[in-house]
């Protein structure tokens, strides 16, 4: 089942194509990651999905039915540019947001007695926002993408800013929210989170996906072209090797990709009569191996 | 549009200004700044007649310096005969502020009379001087020529005229100068109202760019319902001030009037007619028809509408106040020149540039009303210009939303009017 669907939408300014015949599909229940260099699309395609631009070709569809002011109450959205009214009290910014979402006075009050005590905030609600520290607004932030319990959240760069206790939180709430069968889609440079959390991942590179699927079927399709090495001994030897990238190197341990896989063996070989190999083991590439080479790939090809 | 989304973002914008000190301190402060400005002239003007200066009065002819002590018993003195210089030394030293020789030649022909003096005193004193020695040259003459009593009253008799204008049902009082006042008042406070409220809009549109907040609304609320909303709820929170300012100023105006009504001399208005002109309607405010209250009441809304969208497409091009300068210039011009055309206006309020300038939608917010409270103008230059000013704000509230729309969502450069221009053409 398909939540979110993206066909062939395109959006220019002036000029400037910054998205281009994009298309994919996001599943129901899963973790979906947006990835890409910055000013790749992926923000404008965001805003497509929440109804804030309009394409200039192609579509959108949640739940079958494109997007528009009725399908705004079904995503809870946290932009990458985020804040909030400074003036207002907390209890009446979130009321207020809530209702812009469609729920009642009351519904939206009772729903977020429930948040700020889970996020041991229900002390703030007489406070005004610029009272608060930074952190206990993102909080506040949170609760307001969340409060109207929506099925498809979208979270544009959520990290960013974010101090470790709230990263966590977030990650935590994100996890809970696919337990209980919500989609979460996300965009982020931090791939080792993708890693962690994302099922299923697009990467664009100007305004084109040049990669999407399940992250496991992308690692895959790569090959087990990394290798993960401990040793023991003098590390010059790795000086020595050809047609290798190092993605991690360190006094007893080095990552590498090989260009070509056939090489492996004889890496070993030299590895071997160098030092002492404690662990030497094939793995699929990483996704932060995966991105740079396939952005580096298609600008090569761009230019072409 | 979703009506109910407009209703929320107008009862917010509405609730969290209404509550402000600054409403408070600005609603309360207005009416005294109001009363001040009216009031602080007239003070002046009886403080300033206290302040004494000694003209001295070198009389060759020996009869003229008790007739003019018959105009002011206190402000001349007599100089023994001297030369010249020594008078000029008594000026410069600050025995004297100023003296004047009068001799049997201006008693003679009509030669003018020398008035020498430190420079102090300003307009006021010379022509207040001025008045003096006609007034004792005339009467002196009179005196010489032996006329009678009789034919003196007659020359010292003035003529009033007092202007009724003639309408269906007979003929009503009209004091042009009061009508002009109230007129002027009027134009007056809907140019600050349009400045103001104008200013709270694109302030309003720069915070929340500036507090990022703008993304999270749009997610929930078209831009064209945001702006909407922002601009009605401020112009309600402008209704609620006039409504306030409208009922307490005519509250102390009551207790103004009853406790100054006499107190005003026709000698004031002489020197400062223009402020003065003002500063009498305070005391003697013509009775303001209900029709024009409502058309002041429409014609304020009308500009604050017109020149709010404009306001809000400013705000939303920029990242700060400071970067408003120069797009503010189209906003500014158009509400700065019907104040130009104010004096055209009142002097003949049906000449073609009047009729013309106050149907410009653009202008007729402060001058429509300007002339109404001057002469009856004809329903049909109402109506045109109110369908005017109301597809004119449609207009312009549609290309604000273009603008704007895209405008919040940008941050970090500031866009020229080209920039704008390109983004009304995105879809």
């Amino acid at each position: 089942m398909h939540i979110l669907r993206v066909n062939g939408v395109t959006k220019r300014f002036g000029a400037f194509t910054a998205v281009d015949n994009v298309g994919f599909e996001v599943e129901t229940g899963r973790i979906f990651g947006i990835l890409g260099p910055n000013g790749a699309g992926k923000t404008t395609t965001i805003r497509m999905m929440n109804y804030i631009t309009i394409p200039d070709e192609g579509e959108i569809t949640i739940h079958g039915k494109p997007v528009g002011p009725a399908t705004q109450p079904l995503i809870g959205y946290l932009p990458e540019e985020r804040g909030l009214y400074k003036k207002m009290k907390v209890g009446e910014h979130l009321v207020y947001l809530a209702r812009l979402k469609g729920l009642s006075e009351t519904q939206a009050k009772d729903r977020l007695r429930y948040w700020l005590e889970r996020f041991e905030a229900l002390d703030w609600i007489k406070k005004e926002v610029g009272e608060l520290s930074k952190g206990m607004q993102q909080k506040v932030q949170f609760i307001a993408t969340i409060v109207h319990d929506p099925d498809l959240y979208i979270f544009d760069e959520p990290f960013s800013g974010l101090d470790p206790i709230n990263s966590e939180l977030l990650k935590t709430v994100i996890l809970e929210l696919k337990a209980a069968g919500k989609t979460i889609l996300f965009s982020t440079h931090r791939m080792e989170q993708v890693e962690q959390m994302c099922d299923d991942i697009v990467l664009y590179n100007e305004g084109r996906t040049i990669l999407s699927g399940k992250v496991q079927d992308i690692k895959r399709s790569f090959g087990k072209n990394t290798v993960q090495l401990e040793f023991d001994g003098d590390a010059g030897f790795l000086d020595r090797l050809d047609g290798v990238r190092f993605q991690n190197r360190s006094n007893r341990f080095a990552e590498f990709t090989v260009d070509n896989e056939s090489h492996i063996r004889e890496i070993l070989a030299q590895a071997v009569t160098a030092v002492e190999v404690t662990r030497f083991e094939r793995v699929y590439p990483s996704l932060h191996e995966i991105f740079i080479q396939s952005v580096k790939n298609d600008r090569r090809h761009g230019l072409q | 549009m979703d009506f109910n989304k407009i209703g929320l973002v107008l009862h917010r914008e509405y609730m969290t200004r209404v509550r402000t000190k600054a409403f408070l301190i600005s609603t309360l402060l207005a009416p005294i700044i109001m009363i001040a400005l009216i009031g602080i002239p007239v003070l002046l003007s009886f403080l300033d007649t206290d302040k004494a200066r000694v003209i001295g009065v070198d009389d060759r002819t020996g009869t003229v310096f008790a007739r003019l002590l018959e105009q002011d018993s206190t402000r001349y003195r007599q100089l023994d005969p001297a030369p010249a210089d020594s008078f000029r030394a008594m000026v410069l030293d600050g025995r004297l502020n100023g003296y004047l020789t009068i001799t049997d030649a201006h008693l003679a022909d009509s030669a003018a009379v020398e008035f020498l003096s430190d420079g102090t005193g300003g307009l006021s004193l010379f022509s207040d001087v001025r008045a003096d020695v006609r007034a004792a040259l005339r009467d002196e003459r009179l005196r010489r020529a032996d006329v009678s009593e009789q034919v003196k009253a007659i020359l010292a008799q003035r003529t009033e005229m007092v202007s009724r204008k003639v309408t269906l049902e007979g003929e009503e009082e009209q004091d042009t100068l009061g009508l002009f006042a109230v007129g002027y008042i009027m134009t007056f406070i809907i140019y600050g109202a349009m400045f103001g409220y104008g200013a709270i809009i694109m302030r309003g549109v720069i915070e929340e760019k500036s507090n990022r907040i703008v993304e999270v609304i749009t997610s929930s609320v078209r831009p064209f319902e945001l702006l909407m909303g922002k601009v009605l709820g401020v112009g309600a929170v402008g209704l609620t001030q006039f409504t306030l300012w409208a009922v307490s100023s005519a509250l102390i105006m009551a207790v103004a009037g009853m406790v100054m009504g006499g107190a005003a001399t026709p000698d004031a208005a002489q020197s400062a007619e223009a402020v003065q002109a003002a500063a009498d309607s305070g005391f003697s405010m013509p009775t303001i028809g209900i029709g024009l209250w409502v058309a002041f009441v429409l014609f304020f809304l009308g500009g604050y509408l017109i020149y709010s969208a404009l306001f809000a497409a400013v705000g939303s091009a920029v990242d700060n106040e400071t970067e408003t300068q120069q797009l503010m210039l189209p906003i500014t011009l158009p509400i700065i020149i019907p104040l130009l055309l104010i004096g055209p206006i009142a002097s003949d309020p049906n000449s073609n540039l009047a009729v013309v300038a106050s149907m410009i939608p653009f202008f007729a917010p402060m001058l429509m009303p300007l002339r109404l409270a001057m002469t009856d103008v004809p329903i049909w230059q109402v109506a045109t210009v109110a369908v005017l000013i109301i597809g004119t704000f449609a207009g312009l509230i549609w290309t604000a939303a273009r603008i704007y729309r895209v405008g919040i969502l940008m941050y970090g450069k500031k866009a020229g009017f080209r920039e704008m221009a390109r983004w009304i053409r995105y879809s």
